[in-house]
């Protein structure tokens, strides 16, 4: 087919749209409502052509049947390791691009008008090309790396574009939230193709499918165990589920197509994708199935206590996604297919109709079920969104901040007075600064500039040697035995102790766990 | 080996110092503009010879040799293989975009600044083409002298000439052990054969043919790892990098920062030179490696100011860049190089943007910026852009680099490898951290609020620097295809 083999046009179009409308704003020539026109029209335009793109290899499918695998040459080779420019052109990845291409749209055309006018109209465009490219090669990619890289393209279009209103703190705080709770993911998904790589030598998704039988059960769960996380931080399963919550800052065309239809659902895409290998170790499928029930019940308590509407619907797509994987985790992999497609559909139009419901709405809120205001417990639970927040927080935030601070003091206090840089010279950092402390405004200690001194380890040690020498005569010889020995003791006890005080919090214990992996590995 | 007929390195090097001179013809004012013709002028060289570059052959090229110092067989040898060859028109973009960046930013003494600035460069370049330790030795101690002028002079903290000072002392003492490991090679080939002095042996091919006794080698690789680490900087040897990129000018840090010539050193001369050592010692390279990717990362993640941010987050890639080193295998080595090329794009490109942002706020600190997109969109773009392509995400040319590495080392150090990804998850949590609250947010202050966005020759640069990123995001085999051949030699030995 000639078509066929022009498929890499499907993602390329979006994101030649995107890098067109950035390019037009670095160099100016759309900037401003005149640009407005011309921006909608190049992104709606690429899309579209896109939607065309992707109808006529359907139709062409439907006649003569799935293309398959297609392959354009190698992207990136070192050694045996080779990722190809391939593509899936099976039913699945068919229905998916097909789904994907006519939200993105149809989303796209919303937010002509809806947008207009607002100062990031060229941004948010340019984002959602940049969406719509790296989410059409997550569904059409042939391979886990090129599926990885509209993934984490993804990503970033969805940080983006909760950052949209870059000046609100909680915005941004959120974005970041989201971002890096995905990275945690991303990092089971590179753990996953390396995995494929070893033990399959291929990461081409027909080749990871039927690879898997030939080696054991045990390894085909590590390696899924890799995509498992990627795809539950991706579709906010349980443990990740908050930031989901957190993503509803960016305009609601954009919530629509991110959280609501598109994005949320890559997760159940890789599931359905890899089904075989799932399939292959009954563990998995039982640990797909139980997190699948967890998020149904975390969405399904959790959206009968919201009070606006976004959250609201998004609790709705949790508890769904739950269901998806449920499916999976039972086997029934086209049915999930079909829920998502369904789903996406309608879900989709829901957070487009949202705005203009709120405005026909007259009645109060549906008040709280009544078993649910009964058991206070799990009202309060579900109000809180069962913790899962402060759990991370506590578990993973904090340590590392605090672990941060922690190395800071050791950086300045010990590695700096080791090699002999003065502490001080760190925290200044600019002239004024300086001047503003040496007036005295601030004060600094350590900043005295002594000259006599010693400074650094060889310095220093010269210094206190000599010190030592004479303190040496003075308490244990001049004055004799048990009073300065016994002070001496005395002061050790107290750095014994603080150091005991150290080891007891769990960031120093989580670091020690991950050294002693370091060191079994 | 194919020698060159034309000497287009020796040409190289040399027209840099004649542009200085040609500087102190012309009055103070045309300095800047000499400077920048001479830099152009050798990036033309420089593209000259990465187009005629061979590179399915793993040999040195473009070699040339001359007799130096007769009697103690030190020769002046240089040539280029493809580990090298893709250094030289970074260096030089990088030293553009330097020169660019200090265009109206030097108002003091420009003629010296610009001199030193170019000499540095003549200098850096002879380390990249050096086949001859000796020669090398002299290329690398004679960065460190207009390095001193530079942030002695011309640095912005209060503390400069003490930094300068200590980053001096640090390199000698760095220098020490690499020249007793290179007068070791040379003696233990001159026992072989001749005697001393006339069989010593300085020349790099020969030395790598004849590779030395086992315990002897021991000695060699501690040598040059310890006198390589401290310009690296890895782990314990740190801390002259952020205070050169507090306390020096912002164009020198982007220097310190994209050009890693310690890790050079380490895939040039330390593990070469010392095969059979550096792979019984692998799990120092891979355990200083990692504790470098976590320490700078973690560290970086409570830093307030933008230059230290950056220092830490650069110490933190380059362990990457020795883990990949550390697992001996195709993928790593490739990575590890395609990972230190990026540095010079990248931090690069985003001391660059910082430089824009200090010349016009006069500040990097968190609690003085906020708000920065609103008034400067270009400048936080391309900043946006350049911490991706340092978070490694896919597009950007961070990704194939970091890919490799990553997998090429959960393959050979699994444990480390785990920690390494650990690593990229805390490098997107400080990168975006800072750049929540210096870029993101309201405006808070008044210099902010009237601040300029970047435009003309200081847009143009960037952009290029931004082209560069994504164009080998996309197309890594541009990369990976120069260096494969010299890089399986590598592995061969």
């Amino acid at each position: 087919m000639v078509l066929n083999q022009f498929v890499w046009l499907v993602p390329l179009l979006p994101l030649l749209a995107a890098a067109w409308i950035g390019a037009g704003y670095v160099a100016g020539w759309n900037r401003g409502e005149s640009g407005e026109r011309q921006t909608a029209l190049v992104a709606s335009g690429a899309t579209l052509l896109s939607l065309l793109f992707i109808l006529a290899l359907d139709i062409l499918a439907m006649l003569n049947g799935a293309p398959g695998q297609l392959d354009f040459g190698t992207w990136l080779a070192s050694g045996d390791y080779r990722v190809q420019l391939s593509f899936s052109l099976d039913a699945l990845g068919l229905s998916m691009a097909t789904l994907v291409v006519f939200l993105c749209f149809i989303s796209l055309r919303f937010s002509v008008n809806y947008l207009h006018r607002e100062a990031g109209f060229q941004r948010f465009f340019m984002v959602m090309s940049l969406f719509t490219a790296a989410m059409l090669l997550i569904v059409t990619a042939g391979n886990a790396v090129l599926t990885f890289v509209g993934w984490e393209l993804a990503g970033v279009s969805s940080y983006l574009l909760i950052a949209y209103a870059y000046d609100r703190p909680t915005a941004t705080a959120n974005a970041t939230r989201a971002f890096v709770t995905n990275r945690i993911g991303d990092a089971g998904f590179i753990l996953g193709i390396y995995l494929s790589f070893t033990w399959l030598g291929s990461v081409e998704w027909p080749m990871l499918n039927h690879g898997v039988d030939s080696i054991e059960t045990l390894s085909v769960g590590l390696l899924a165990f890799g995509f498992l996380i990627a795809a539950a931080a991706k579709s906010a399963l349980v443990p990740f589920s908050t930031w989901i919550s957190r993503a509803l800052e960016g305009p609601t065309s954009s919530s629509a197509v991110f959280y609501g239809a598109v994005m949320v659902h890559a997760g159940v895409y890789l599931v359905i994708r890899m089904a075989p290998v799932f399939e292959h170790n009954p563990m998995l499928m039982m640990a797909l199935a139980a997190l699948g029930v967890l998020t149904a019940l975390y969405g399904f308590l959790g959206g009968l206590v919201q009070t606006d509407v976004k959250s609201a619907l998004m609790f709705a797509v949790t508890t769904q996604i739950g269901l998806m994987f449920l499916w999976c985790g039972l086997g029934w992999s086209e049915f999930a297919a079909w829920h998502l497609a369904t789903h996406a559909l309608w879900r989709g139009y829901q957070f487009l109709s949202a705005p203009a419901h709120m405005h026909m709405m007259m009645r109060p809120n549906r008040p709280l079920r009544g078993w649910l205001a009964r058991q206070r417990w799990l009202y309060t639970a579900a109000l809180q969104r069962f913790w899962l927040d402060h759990l991370a927080d506590s578990l993973l935030v904090k340590p590392s901040k605090q672990m941060s601070k922690d190395m800071q003091n050791f950086d300045e206090r010990i590695v700096n007075r080791f090699i002999g840089l003065p502490g001080s010279a760190s925290a200044v950092s600019s002239l004024a600064q300086w001047e503003s402390r040496h007036r005295g405004d601030t004060r600094v200690e350590g900043d005295t500039g002594d000259i006599g001194h010693g400074r650094g380890f060889m310095g220093r040690a010269m210094e206190r040697l000599a010190s030592l020498f004479g303190w040496f005569e003075e308490h244990l010889i001049l004055r004799g035995g048990s009073e300065g020995l016994l002070a001496v003791i005395q002061h050790l006890g107290k750095y014994v102790q603080h150091i005991e005080n150290l080891l007891v919090q769990p960031r120093y214990l989580l670091l020690m766990i991950m050294a002693t992996f370091v060191v079994i590995l | 080996m194919y020698e060159s007929t034309f000497p287009w390195i020796s040409l190289m090097i040399i027209s840099l110092p004649v542009g200085a001179a040609l500087m102190w013809i012309l009055p103070s004012r045309y300095a800047r503009i000499v400077a920048l013709v001479t830099a152009l002028f050798d990036l033309m060289l420089t593209l000259s010879l990465l187009f005629r570059f061979d590179a399915s052959n793993p040999d040195f090229q473009f070699v040339e040799r001359h007799s130096w110092i007769p009697t103690l067989n030190i020769e002046y040898a240089v040539g280029i293989d493809g580990m090298s060859v893709l250094f030289l028109p970074l260096t030089v973009l990088l030293f553009i975009a330097v020169v660019v960046a200090s265009w109206n930013s030097i108002r003091t003494m420009p003629r010296l600044f610009f001199t030193l600035l170019l000499l540095l460069e003549s200098v850096t370049l002879g380390i990249f083409c050096a086949l001859d330790t000796i020669l090398f030795f002299l290329f690398w101690e004679a960065t460190l002298i207009p390095l001193y002028f530079l942030i002695s002079l011309w640095g912005i903290g209060p503390h400069r000439r003490y930094a300068a000072v200590k980053y001096t002392m640090f390199m000698l003492a760095g220098g020490v052990p690499l020249l007793f490991g290179f007068l070791l090679l040379a003696f233990d080939q001159a026992g072989m054969s001749g005697g001393v002095p006339a069989g010593l042996v300085f020349d790099y091919v020969t030395l790598l043919n004849n590779p030395i006794p086992g315990e002897l080698q021991t000695l060699v690789f501690f040598l040059l790892f310890i006198g390589f680490a401290v310009k690296t900087p890895l782990f314990p040897f740190h801390t002259w990098l952020p205070t050169v990129a507090m306390e020096g000018p912002i164009a020198i840090a982007a220097l310190m920062t994209g050009l890693k010539l310690g890790a050079y050193g380490l895939i040039r001369f330390a593990v070469p030179l010392a095969p059979k050592a550096a792979v019984e010692y692998h799990w120092l390279l891979a355990g200083l490696g990692v504790t470098g990717i976590l320490y700078g990362a973690v560290m970086a993640l409570s830093q307030s100011n933008l230059r230290r941010m950056l220092a830490y987050s650069s110490i933190s890639h380059v362990g990457l860049v020795v883990l990949g080193i550390a697992s001996f295998n195709l993928q790593g080595i490739q990575g590890a190089l395609f990972q230190l090329i990026n540095f010079t794009i990248v931090a690069g490109g985003i001391f660059l943007v910082t430089g824009y942002l200090h010349h016009r706020v006069g500040s990097t600190d968190m609690v003085s910026l906020g708000g920065v997109a609103r008034t400067m969109p270009l400048l936080t773009t391309f900043f946006f852009l350049f911490g991706l392509a340092a978070m490694g995400v896919p597009g950007t040319n961070g990704f194939p680099a970091e890919f490799l590495i990553l997998v090429s080392a959960l393959k050979t150090h699994t444990g480390a490898g785990l920690a390494a990804l650990f690593g990229v998850v805390i490098g997107a949590a400080y990168f975006l951290g800072y750049y929540r609250r210096a870029f993101l947010g309201p405006v808070q202050s008044g210099v902010v609020a009237d601040a300029l966005d970047i435009w003309g020759k200081e847009l143009l640069i960037v952009a290029v620097f931004a082209l560069l990123v994504i164009a080998l995001g996309l197309y890594p085999a541009a990369v990976l295809d120069l260096t494969e051949a010299s890089s399986r030699a590598w592995l061969g030995r």
